[in-house]
Formats: structure tokens, sequence, C-alpha cells
């Protein structure tokens, strides 16, 4: 890592030293969720005042107008704080790049430059009820009316979708072609006539997920990002912006020390747990695989900072923290015995095995550890597509 | 690493794999299968012809010093077609000597270094699963009696690093092979490729090379030399089981859009990029001489172990029939892959050093309880 990115980073650890702590942690215990999304916006506009918010983002909408090596090496020591990051997470890194990119230009400084402060914050209805992993096959549609569209039908896993401002969407505006062929990408206001939004419950009780409906909602034609029938292009773009997404390396679960802490202390048949080889190989497993992921992470970004596109790293990150989360998750339960079977109050899954293994959501959302597997073996080893019998076919002409 | 010495490291990749390719053939490699204790003369004159022996060693004694990432890369090489030479073997017997410090050896070392010797690492006992255990050969007064299990290269090699034990210890010794006192029992076995030896001591004369630390130290280096024999043919397998499963056909498309071989061959890339990073890891720690290279190495050997055995055996297994065949070639990874999980101790035994080095040492983790 050359010169120039050290110092950033070095920059970048003495000012999240002096500033985080006044927005993480302790600062956070007992908040309401208004209060943690009131300080969440803060930190936002906080990190933008001093250059390290939208770091890859153009200056002439408060961005930083950094390379996106140094937006990854500001998150990464982001991440050892315990920041109120998440209702951004989306917002930030997906919708608004978009936006930034297709919208027509008096958008653009009416929307950019509050959505950067995190003063608005925007959701994206992309999934539905029959589209999942199989985006194309969404049937949100839209009709055309004078001056625009009227949007009708259901987004679903739709993720700070109450507390959104804006969103965009992607809708069916020609259902006689090809599943991918017909759609077209919109960006809309959040409190247009006609949108219900309904959160749905989880496992863990996290606040995150929404459905949201659509009863002829009018979209101005002037909000249409793209083609007609161009909007799965500019789906995918909008999902591969973030060309190397930094995640924790423990899944965002409790680290391998946490477990090695509890096994430490846990009994089984009257010995210590760390005497039993299952629970040793798993340590051992578990240490092996970080190594190994702190070894490409580092790969990839020395090959990044040479100007290298990123390789499949973070499909193979993801899948495998997603398992390991859940199942050392599951063995630290294992080792508690009964008791194991308690949810602590204010447990959270970065420090809580119980809450990790209770939300296994990072195995599905953003591209399932099928979907995973498939993209490895088609994009990095060569092998054949899955059999599609879709493909090609007009999307009204399909078994429903 | 330097920018010539990375020059210098592919130039000799090439090389390797050049000459790996016109000499490993199948053919070829079938014969030594068929024998036990098969050495490969002809690819050793090769690999003497063009310096391998000498890549790692220093320039005192005639080496290119490049170090062990020299050693890697053409153990990477020699991995990819299931090649079978002592490299490891004449490079850590050389660095142990050296460590030694003691005089009189300096021809030893040339000869090592040129390839005109060979040599074996007999680190396994018959009496447990692991290397370097408490022992089946014992050292007094320069002598050495007992037992070493079956070591790779000892049916011809010409000294053996040899882990016995002393009244003070564990203890690395150098043993010149052709004593009438030893005694190299060749067994048929599954992998009759690696002129694989029992050896026998009685009387024997043993020079002592170090104790405990020099032990852990060879048999740290060997496993890391090893994981990238490893990585080759965990690499190797990848790539000629998605060849085939693009090949082959079944119910009218190709067998590698099957996600049940498609995932397959998806999880053993995971696996293989993960004991890539861990063996990149150790070498680099190795160099620095970082404190943690000794559990990158634990982790390194595990990760290119469980890799290559996965790959090696569902290689087989997508080539389906083919697979069981002797004409086919999955059955040489298959063997190989086993072959050097077992020679420098299983997964279990790394993982207690791996353990012991996170300071999670069975044996203070009290056992038994009440019963």
């Amino acid at each position: 890592m050359n010169h120039e990115l050290r110092c950033y980073r070095e920059d970048a650890q003495a000012w999240l030293a002096e500033h985080a702590p006044r927005y993480s942690g302790q600062a956070r215990h007992g908040l309401s969720f208004d209060d943690d999304l009131a300080l969440a916006r803060a930190w936002q506009a906080h990190k933008v005042e001093h250059g390290y918010g939208c770091i890859t983002l153009p200056r002439e909408y408060g961005g930083a107008g950094e390379s996106e090596l140094k937006k990854v090496i500001f998150c990464e020591e982001e991440m050892h704080y315990d920041l109120p990051l998440v209702y951004f997470g989306i917002s930030l890194n997906n919708p608004l790049p978009i936006f930034l990119r297709y919208a027509p230009q008096a958008w653009k400084q009416k929307l950019g430059p509050a959505t950067v402060r995190g003063e608005l914050i925007w959701c994206q209805l992309f999934s539905e009820p029959s589209a999942g992993s199989d985006l194309a096959s969404l049937r949100l549609k839209a009709v055309p009316t004078e001056g625009g569209w009227l949007l009708s039908g259901q987004k679903v896993w739709t993720s700070w979708a109450q507390i959104a401002d804006w969103g965009v969407v992607v809708a069916r505006t020609d259902a006689s072609l090809p599943k991918h062929a017909g759609l077209t990408y919109f960006f809309l206001d959040m409190r247009s006539k006609g949108i219900t939004v309904q959160p749905i419950r989880r496992l863990g009780e996290e606040k995150d997920l929404n459905e949201v409906f659509f009863d002829e909602v009018f979209v101005a034609d002037e909000q249409r990002l793209g083609e007609v029938n161009g909007g799965f292009k500019v789906a995918v773009e909008t999902l591969m912006i973030e060309r190397y997404a930094v995640t924790d390396e423990s899944g965002y679960g409790p680290t391998l020390e946490n477990f090695i802490d509890l096994a430490s202390k846990a009994r089984l048949n009257g010995s210590p747990a760390l005497a039993d080889g299952e629970v040793r190989a798993r340590i051992a497993e578990t240490y092996v695989e970080r190594q190994g992921l702190r070894a490409i992470h580092r790969r990839a970004l020395e090959a990044f900072a040479r100007g290298q596109e990123p390789g499949p790293e973070g499909a193979i990150r993801k899948l495998l923290l997603g398992r390991t989360r859940q199942n050392l998750a599951a063995m630290a339960l294992d080792l508690l015995g009964a008791n194991g079977a308690q949810l602590a109050a204010h447990g959270h899954s970065v420090n809580d095995f119980a809450r990790a293994w209770l939300d296994p959501s990072l195995r599905i959302a953003g591209g399932t550890d099928e979907l995973l597997l498939n993209t490895l073996a088609e994009r990095v080893l060569g092998l054949p597509q899955d059999h599609r019998p879709d493909k090609g076919v007009p999307f009204n002409a399909l078994a429903k | 690493m330097q920018a010539d010495h990375a020059e210098d490291l592919a130039s000799i990749r090439e090389q390797a794999r050049r000459l790996l390719v016109d000499q490993a053939t199948p053919e070829h490699l079938k014969n030594l299968l068929n024998a036990p204790g098969s050495f490969d003369q002809a690819l050793w004159r090769h690999a003497v012809e063009q310096g391998w022996p000498s890549v790692a060693m220093p320039e005192q004694v005639g080496g290119l010093a490049l170090g062990w990432s020299g050693l890697a890369v053409i153990c990477e090489e020699l991995g990819r077609l299931t090649g079978a030479l002592p490299l490891i073997a004449n490079a850590l017997t050389a660095h142990a000597v050296i460590s030694a410090g003691i005089s009189g050896h300096q021809q030893l070392l040339e000869d090592l270094t040129s390839g005109a010797l060979t040599a074996a690492l007999a680190l396994a006992d018959p009496s447990d699963s692991g290397i370097c255990s408490p022992g089946a050969a014992k050292e007094s007064n320069g002598r050495i009696d007992g037992v070493k299990a079956l070591a790779a290269f000892a049916a011809v090699a010409d000294v053996a690093l040899v882990h016995g034990v002393n009244e003070r210890g564990d203890g690395l010794y150098l043993v010149h092979l052709d004593q009438p006192s030893v005694k190299r029992q060749v067994l048929e076995g599954f992998d009759n490729a690696r002129a694989a030896a029992a050896l026998q001591f009685e009387q024997t004369e043993a020079v002592y090379l170090g104790g405990a630390e020099l032990v852990s130290e060879i048999s740290s280096l060997a496993a890391l030399a090893t994981a990238f024999e490893q990585l080759g043919g965990t690499h190797a397998c990848l790539d000629m089981a998605c060849d085939y499963a693009r090949e082959r056909r079944a119910f009218g498309q190709a067998i590698g859009g099957f996600q049940g071989i498609k995932h397959k061959l998806a999880e053993i890339y995971c696996l293989l990029e993960i004991a890539r990073g861990c063996a990149a890891d150790a070498l680099d720690a190795w160099q620095q001489q970082r404190p943690d290279k000794q559990q990158l190495t634990c982790a390194a050997r595990i990760a290119a172990t469980r890799a290559y055995n996965l790959a090696a055996q569902e290689n087989l297994h997508v080539h389906g029939g083919m697979g069981v065949t002797w004409e086919a070639m999955p059955h040489h990874y298959y063997r190989r892959a086993r072959s050097l999980a077992l020679e420098l101790g299983s997964v279990a035994y790394w993982r207690e050093r791996l353990l012991t080095d996170l300071g999670l040492e069975s044996t203070t983790v009290e056992v038994g309880g009440s019963a």
C-alpha cells in the first residue's frame, strides 16, 4: 500500500479516535429509535463537514471527490466503532450515487446535498414477493399517463422505507418483452399519494424491513432514470456501484476471541469444554478461514490500488462469513447448555451469540449462498449457466 | 519482495512448468506408481541440471539464495503435476546443518545444493499419528536406535534429518543412510512414487543438530513448503474437474450446469483461495521473521491439506466412472493429496499445534473431572 494511502489511514484513525466516541458505544446506550436516528444524522453531517462523508461522491454535492480505495480504508477504520451507520447503508451507497449519475441537473441540486448531509434518506424498491434473487421477474407495473406514469403493485424487504424521504424503484413498463427487457427505473417521493409502508416483524425485532404498496402512484416522466425499458441495466449498475463493499471480518457477529472466551468458561460433562476435540476443531477452522480471508482482502486492496478491477473476493467473503457466523453462534449456544436459550434484553448481534444466531440474513440478503456459488462457478470457473426456461420468453407468456 | 527477485521467481516458475509438462507425462507417472519405492531419477536429473535444489540455498554453499519463496514456487509447480522430488528435504537438511553451526559439513552442503546428494525427512513415528512425537528413536553418545515411520525419499536418500529423543528431550539428527546399521524397508503403498521407506537404526551414527526449537522450525518450514505443493495439486484438480464438467454432457447439457456439480466446484475454489491466502501470509511471516510465523504456518498447513483432500476427492468423483480407472489422471492426485496429508501429520495434529500457539494448549486444559 503506498505512502499516500497509509497517511490517509493514519489521519482517519486519529480523526475517528477524536470524534467517534461522542456518537458511538456509550453514547448510544438506551436511545430510542428516533434518538438513535437523530444521532446517526448528526454523525453523517459531522463527517461531511470534515471530508469523510460520501468520500467518492463529487464535491459539488458535498462529497469528498476521493477514490473508492480511500472510502474502503475509511470504512474499515470506522467499523471499529459501534456507530449508528445502518440507516444510511443503502441510501448513500446505492440510490444516491445512481441518482447523481442519471437525474436531471435541477433535481440533483435539489436533493443531492441534503441527502449527502443525512437530512434526507433514500430507500431502494427492488425486491418483490415473486422477485428476490431473480430481480428481473418483478411485476410492479408502470402505466403511461399524462406527463408521467402510474405505478401499482408491491415491493418487499425494503430497508428503511419507513424513514425514507425518497426512493428508487424498478417497474415493469412492457410485459410483452422478455423479463429483463421491459423494465424502467424511476426515483420518487416516498410521501407520494398512493404509497403505503408496512413494517415487517423480524426474528430479532430488527426494525429495518418493510413492505411497500403502490396504488396508482404518479411519477413524473422527468423522474425516470435511464431509458424506457432500459431499467434493468440501471438496476444492475445500482447494485454494482460499490465494487468492493467492506464487511466486518466476523460477519457483524461476535468474534473468534469472543467464542474462545466463552468456550474457556464452559464445561462439558464436568470437564472444560476447551478439551473437547469438536470445540478445538471449530476454533482452528474459524482461525484458518479468517486468516485466509484477511489475506484475500489485503491482496484485493493492493490490486485495487494498482487500478485493477475487484474480482470475486467479495462473494467468497460473504459466502463464508454468513455460514460461519451462524454455525459459530450455534456452537456457542450449545456450550451454554439449556440456559443458552435465553435472549439478553440489550444484546446485539455483534456481541451476543443468541442475537447473531437469530439473524441469519447475511446468507440471504444481497445474494443468497446459492446465488454466490453460481456467480463463482460461472464467472470464475467458467461453468455453464443454470437452465433458464424463461430466457427470451415474453414476460406475459411465462407461467405465473 | 524486491522487484528483481520477483522476476527471478517468475522465470523459475515458467521454466519449471515447461519442464514438468514435458517430463511428467501420464505414462511416466503411471510407471512410477507401479512399483513400491519408485524414485523419479529422470526428473531429478533434469531438476539438477536446472539448478532447482540450489534455489533456496545460501550463496556460501553455491545456492541461488532466493529463499523459501523460491522453493515455494517450484513446489507449487511440482504439485500441479504430482511430481515428487526431495527438494524440501534437501533444502531443510542444509538449513538445519547451517543453523546448527557445526563445522566439517561444507562438502555435504554443497552436494545437497548441487543435487549430487539427496535427503529425506524422517519426522514421524510408527506409534503416533502426529510428527515429532515423544518418539521411537532414541539417541545417546552420538548413536541412535529405533524406528521411524514411512518417510518420503528415504528409499533412495543419502542422508536424513531424523527426529529423535535423548536425555535432554527432543533432538534433530543428521544421519547418513549408507551406514550398514541402517535398514530401509520399502513397502507397497497407495502412492509408490515418493520413494518412501521406513527406517530402522541400530547404534547408528547420528549428528545432533539441535533441540525442540530446531525440530519445530524444520517441521514448520516443511509444512510451509508442502502447503505450496498442495496448492499446486488443488489447483490442478479444480482445473481438471472444471474442464471435464464443461465437456461431459448428460440429460442434454454439460454437467457443469447442474448446481450439484457447479456448487461443489465453487466450494473447492473458496477452499483453494483460503489456502492460498494462508500460505502466502505464512511465507511472508517467515521472510520477515514475524512472531506469528508458527501459527500462520499451522493455518497454511490445515487449509492446504483440507483443500487438496477435497479437491482430489471431488475431482475424481466429478469424473464419474472414468475417475476410478487407472488410465485417467484423477487418482494420481487422490493418492498424492493423501500421502502429503499423512507424511507431515494430520489436520488434527496441526490443529493442536495451532491452538497451543494461541495459548490453548490441550495439556493445560484440565481433563477428566470426577469420572
